[in-house]
């Protein structure tokens, strides 16, 4: 899949060729994402530095297993905006974040039909 | 092999898990760093542990802390999983106590390259333990019948006598001796004299209460000591013991070997504060004065019937030979 934000080559070697595990971690990321995200822009829209790093560090952690490297580089800028406290900068970084995760979403079927088929 | 994981974030723990058990490791999995501490701390806990370095209640550093606290157990070998890559960050992760730490996603081969450095730093542990309480029994064990060596019979007897004199309770020392066992050693070999001797020692472990102490005191010498008991009652496990001894001959291989034991007998409250030594040696009197009396019986040195001038005491003798 040409620019995709998930490699599956890598996630599969990362699995060791598991599809049935992939098949498992792709319905719990289509299920947790999504409320980290709204959890993401409360704390953002609070300007809450400490639990925008907290939610930020668990999506990077959810992204790098799902070889989504640059998701995952995405979250830890907004990671590190909320450790250093820099609520300027948190709506920008908030939305472009957003936006690669509506795109991850979408690509999660395609990506599940070629796992499954 | 059992090994933890402690991952508060479901999908890291998943492919964890999955990667292990195809690894052929027994996995437990949590999601906070408590319940980490709480499966690592007690004695019989997995001893292999991955740790995510942020958790909820404790964090992966605090779970170590809280391990290496425990003394006198197992050796835990700890992975921390960090996306922190910053050198300060590893330090003081390693400082916590971690032994290695992997960085976040990993990959599986570096994984298990990783746990398997663990298993044989652990193997390693096993193997010193091993060791050492192999040194321990020996310094404290008698080789050939594994019974007490007389370094710790006499400690222990010591710390039973200051007992019994603090509590006011009698203690029994039984000093006791193979009949004729050079000539056993000379018509059966040395080899059948080494299967009396073990013999003998089976035989007095199995005629005494839990808490008595048997070991060997030298060559065919044993010494038991019968803790807390009133001197009827001693005297006459000291006749069960020497009926023990006497009452099956040991087999051998040059057949069977007619076996008998005589036994000095003394009772730590006829003797007041006397040293350890001193009442060895009145027990040892007692023992030569049954050996002199024809043997396989038991004497009791009594000092309220020795002379003192005459050099030897004058036993009360109590024949109990069948």
């Amino acid at each position: 899949m040409p620019n995709a934000i998930m490699d599956l080559t890598e996630l599969l070697e990362r699995v060791e060729n598991d599809r049935e595990i992939i098949r498992e971690l792709l319905l719990i990321f289509k299920e947790e994402f999504p409320i980290h995200l709204r959890a993401l822009r409360d704390a953002v829209d609070s300007m809450d530095g400490k639990k925008v790093a907290t939610e930020a560090h668990t999506m990077k952690g959810m992204l790098a297993n799902l070889a989504a490297g640059s998701a995952a580089s995405a979250a830890a800028r907004l990671e590190q905006l909320g450790r250093n406290q820099e609520v300027s900068e948190f709506q920008e970084a908030c939305v472009s974040f957003e936006n690669l995760g509506k795109e991850l979403l979408l690509e999660l079927d395609t990506c599940m039909a070629e796992v499954c088929g | 092999m059992r090994i933890l994981i402690a991952d508060d974030e479901v999908m890291s723990r998943k492919m964890l898990q999955k990667t292990l058990e195809r690894a052929g490791y027994e996995v437990t999995a949590v999601e906070n760093g408590r319940l980490a501490a709480n499966q690592l701390c007690p004695a019989d806990g997995p001893r292999l542990a991955l740790l995510d370095w942020v958790m909820p209640e404790l964090d992966g550093p605090g779970v170590c802390r809280e391990v290496r606290k425990r003394k006198e157990q197992s050796y835990v070998y700890m992975i921390l999983l960090t996306s922190r890559e910053a050198k300060e960050d590893v330090v003081a992760g390693l400082e916590s106590g971690a032994d290695d730490y992997l960085t976040k996603p990993f990959d599986p081969e570096e994984l298990k390259a990783r746990l398997r450095t663990g298993l044989r730093i652990l193997n390693l542990e096993d193997r010193l333990v091993e060791a050492r309480e192999e040194m321990r029994f020996r310094a404290t064990h008698d080789g050939l019948t594994t019974l007490w060596n007389r370094g710790v019979m006499m400690d222990l007897l010591g710390r039973e006598l200051a007992r019994s004199r603090r509590e006011h309770v009698c203690t029994a020392i039984l000093m006791c001796d193979v009949d004729h066992f050079k000539t056993v050693n000379d018509t059966y070999g040395h080899h059948a004299g080494d299967d009396v001797l073990k013999e003998t020692a089976k035989r007095l472990l199995a005629a005494v209460r839990s808490y008595d102490f048997v070991g060997r005191y030298g060559g065919e010498e044993f010494l038991v000591v019968l803790n807390n008991c009133n001197p009827p009652y001693a005297l006459a496990r000291a006749e069960e013991i020497r009926k023990a001894i006497a009452r099956t001959p040991v087999p051998s291989v040059n057949g069977p070997i007619p076996v008998s034991m005589s036994v000095g007998l003394l009772f730590s409250e006829d003797w007041g504060r006397l040293p350890l030594e001193e009442l060895l040696q009145e027990a040892g009197a007692a023992l030569y004065a049954a050996k002199a009396a024809g043997r396989n019986c038991v004497k009791v040195a009594s000092p309220k019937t020795s002379s003192p001038d005459s050099g030897s005491p004058d036993y009360q003798s109590i024949r109990l030979r069948r």
